[in-house]
């Protein structure tokens, strides 16, 4: 903006208006809200000079709610009538959070399990859309108080993992409280525009993101304007909260405790040992004094403290990198996101990892808002307004059941939507006329290991024998990430269809858990996978030399017969052992011993054959 | 809508072969979803929006088929009206047979801890250069019609592409993912 504006001789000059909006970090813990504030886009804090808002609010008898700071009081005084962290109940029905451990002070109202849960407070009933909307009115009111003048949109933001039904809800929100939406925009993308990542920049960044109590790795891909999400990862159970654990175990351990602290001890611990972190942040030691005792603490100490923690989260990265098919030196950019990134002893190990310094001159609570409320001046027409397009990718496998309570993937995770896959399948037995179909979504091998998203059944299957029909299963994704499924039997065209919303309900942190399940037992299931596999293939060979026994059963000799039998048998307490070596050692030995008989058969069939006798019609009538 | 019959490479305007400009592919790739993204028709009609995921689905399969040399090679195959399911014995060679044989056998006498990964490395590099010498045999077979020959080295891609997905997994599992 270095240009001079020069007027028209005489005119004055045109004065562009400046239209007011906002972007808003909608947070599970603290939430904030930022503009444009002349050159730059600022956080704007509240009369106290507080950025973060804490999410809290509070519901009283006959009074307004109460929202943030003022609330906290409440919060420990009150916990049935405060809601803190509604964030983690958008989207999500009744039945997903009423056993939920951390809505416990909470009173759910009996509203059925595929409902929204609602919260009975002092001042009625409360869906998590109103409470989200209590929050984004206080920090709208807080934006018109700084900017003097009327809201006429916001930009918000949403975890890059949030499913359909949280966005729309989040919009909901923002409606109910009179707010425009420009944009849901993705907390990783709004990072990235913070730093000026946007059109001028080409090349592919790390959205570094460790929150309190989550983690977040995302790597994007920056070309010409357009943002792609190459992959996602994380932990939901990794965060800066864990850090603090190890530091206090370490500081326990230095203490020699032996007596039990009390709940107010460990608090005060507490304190001075988060205290001692920051210290260590900018110091290479520090001492805290409890209960007459000094501890030293040494940035050396903090470090193999909490290393494994760190190295569970340059896991994540490398891990990210692999599914983007990247190399480490291939990423230009790192952005830190989340309180926690703080520690250089985090800053140090993703600098060593990647080979590259990671951005942090903008504090990493504030560079989501600061990206959203850019977002939000360009849209509203404030800046030029070439934005950006977001290229986003399904989070968690889609997958059918098939045989064995498998599951066949058939959209992977981390490809680009919207996307349409088709695979083929067939029938199993035969004169089968009906298929049934379960969707599935995770990355186990196993269905019950998965989440099901919808069951339907393809009915008017023409009768054939086992593996003959061709029934032509299409997934498609749409651009939110909502899945349809149709079943099409080929010969005939019947068709079957679902409206699948893939995600209702799945929590990103639920994402995660299914993700690091799925790595955490890739080795077990692919065991489980090989064993059912063997199961079978077994269990269709008994079948086969049943039925060919009830054929043409006197080609064989009793001797053989009690042999074949007693073969039978032994793979069936095989299979119901559920030993995969021995299973295949049976198999491989039934195969072997019933050899001769197929033989006898195949001659059998090929002299019938030859002698103007339709197989078909010999098999039926041996009957 | 046109572009919904168009084969891959007319829609990415890319010459059909299996040697193809990436970056060019990319920025193709980039365009169609500027124009066409749903995104795009947030402010439309339904059956815009529809015609736009469906137009864009088949972009991202396209672009994912193409990106792939694999798929891609693969693709050109059924284009050409080759069936790559068809195996048969016959079609592999001998002296396939026994390389396999061989890269397998030093794949699986590795230690299973951290210490075979520069292994494991020189045995993914080993591979990668036998992929690269099929996949330049491939496109000039392809390129003089040669299908079957072509066929069979796509056959022959294809051991060496589950061998490469092997050995990451063995990385994978030693870097304690």
């Amino acid at each position: 903006m270095a240009l001079l504006q020069i007027s028209e001789p005489g005119g004055k000059p045109a004065a562009p208006k400046h239209r007011l909006a906002v972007g808003i970090d909608l947070g599970t813990t603290n939430s904030l809200v930022a503009a444009s504030c002349g050159q730059k886009v600022e956080i704007l804090p509240d009369d106290e000079g507080n950025y973060l808002m804490p999410s809290i609010v509070s519901y009283g008898t006959n009074s307004a709610p109460v929202v943030g700071h003022a609330a906290l009081p409440a919060a420990v005084e009150d916990p049935a009538n405060t809601i803190i962290s509604v964030k983690r109940l958008l989207g999500r029905s009744l039945g997903e959070v009423s056993d939920d451990e951390q809505f416990g002070q909470y009173q759910f109202a009996s509203t059925g399990v595929d409902s929204a849960p609602v919260l009975q407070t002092a001042a009625g009933d409360k869906n998590p859309v109103q409470v989200s909307a209590d929050i984004l009115s206080a920090l709208a009111q807080r934006a018109e108080r700084a900017l003097k003048g009327k809201l006429e949109g916001v930009v918000i933001t949403v975890p890059a993992y949030f499913n359909d039904a949280q966005r729309q809800q989040t919009k909901d929100a923002a409606q109910l409280a009179g707010l425009q939406v420009l944009r849901l925009l993705n907390e990783p993308t709004a990072a990235a525009v913070a730093y000026g990542l946007d059109s001028k920049d080409e090349g592919n960044v790390i959205v570094f993101d460790l929150g309190g109590g989550t983690f977040d790795v995302s790597l994007l891909s920056l070309q010409k304007g357009i943002f792609e999400v190459l992959a996602t990862g994380g932990n939901t159970s990794l965060g800066g909260d864990d850090f603090d654990r190890a530091l206090m175990a370490l500081v326990r351990s230095k203490l020699g405790a032996t007596e039990e602290l009390n709940h107010k001890q460990t608090a005060q611990l507490k304190r001075l040992v988060i205290q001692a972190k920051h210290e260590l942040s900018n110091s290479s030691s520090s001492e805290l004094i409890f209960n007459d005792q000094t501890v030293r603490l040494t940035v050396e100490d903090f470090s193999a403290a909490v290393q494994d923690l760190v190295r569970q989260t340059i896991t994540a990265c490398r891990r990210v990198l692999r599914d983007a098919e990247l190399d480490k030196d291939q990423i230009d950019n790192i952005v830190m996101v989340g309180g926690a990134t703080r520690m250089p002893v985090i800053r140090q190990a993703v600098a060593e990892f990647f080979g590259k310094e990671p951005l942090t001159s903008i504090d990493p609570d504030k560079v989501v808002a600061i990206g959203a409320g850019i977002q939000a001046d360009v849209l509203i027409g404030n800046k030029s307004a070439d934005s950006f397009l977001l290229l986003d990718v399904n989070p968690l496998s889609l997958g059918i059941e098939t045989m064995g309570e498998l599951v066949e993937k058939i959209i992977p995770r981390n490809t680009t939507i919207p996307v349409a896959r088709a695979q083929e399948f067939t029938t199993f037995k035969d004169g089968q006329t009906v298929m049934a179909l379960h969707v599935v979504q995770g990355e186990r091998e196993l269905v019950k290991d998965c989440r099901s998203l919808a069951r339907f059944e393809l009915r008017g299957i023409p009768p054939m024998v086992a593996g003959a029909a061709k029934i032509r299963v299409t997934f498609q994704v749409d651009a939110d990430g909502l899945l349809s499924v149709l079943a099409e039997e080929l010969s005939t065209g019947t068709r079957a269809e679902i409206q699948v919303k893939p995600s209702y309900g799945l929590g990103s942190g639920e994402i995660e858990e299914m993700l690091q399940a799925s790595q955490a037992h890739a080795q077990e299931d692919m065991q489980v996978r090989a064993l059912r596999e063997a199961q079978i293939e077994a269990q269709q060979l008994i079948d086969a030399i049943r039925a060919a026994e009830t054929q043409d059963g006197d080609l064989l000799e009793e001797e053989e017969r009690a042999q074949l039998d007693a073969a039978v048998a032994k793979l069936e307490r095989a299979i119901a052992d559920a030993n995969k070596n021995d299973i295949s050692e049976q198999t491989e030995a039934l195969n072997k011993l019933s050899g001769e008989f197929a033989a006898r058969r195949m001659d059998l069939h090929i002299a019938k054959a030859l002698s103007g006798e339709n197989i078909d019609s010999v098999e039926s009538t041996n009957d | 809508m046109q572009i919904l019959n168009q084969n891959f490479f007319a829609l990415f305007e890319q010459p059909q072969g299996f040697h193809l400009d990436m970056e060019a592919l990319s920025a193709t790739y980039r365009q169609l979803q500027n124009a066409n993204h749903p995104d795009r028709f947030a402010g439309e009609g339904e059956s815009e929006r529809l015609k736009a995921v469906q137009l864009t689905s088949l972009i991202n399969e396209a672009y994912d088929t193409l990106r792939s040399p694999m798929k891609r090679a693969a693709y050109l195959l059924q284009l050409a009206g080759v069936d790559t399911e068809r195996v048969e014995q016959s079609d592999l060679s001998m002296d396939l047979l026994l390389e396999q044989m061989q890269l397998r056998e030093s794949l699986a006498e590795l230690p299973a801890d951290d210490s075979a990964l520069p292994q494991l490395e020189k045995l993914k590099k080993d591979v990668s250069e036998k992929m690269r010498a099929r996949q330049q045999q491939f496109a000039e077979l392809m390129q003089s019609e040669q299908l079957d020959a072509a066929r069979k080295l796509f056959h022959e891609m294809q051991f060496l592409h589950k061998l490469t997905k092997e050995i990451d997994q063995g990385e994978e599992q030693r870097l304690d993912y």
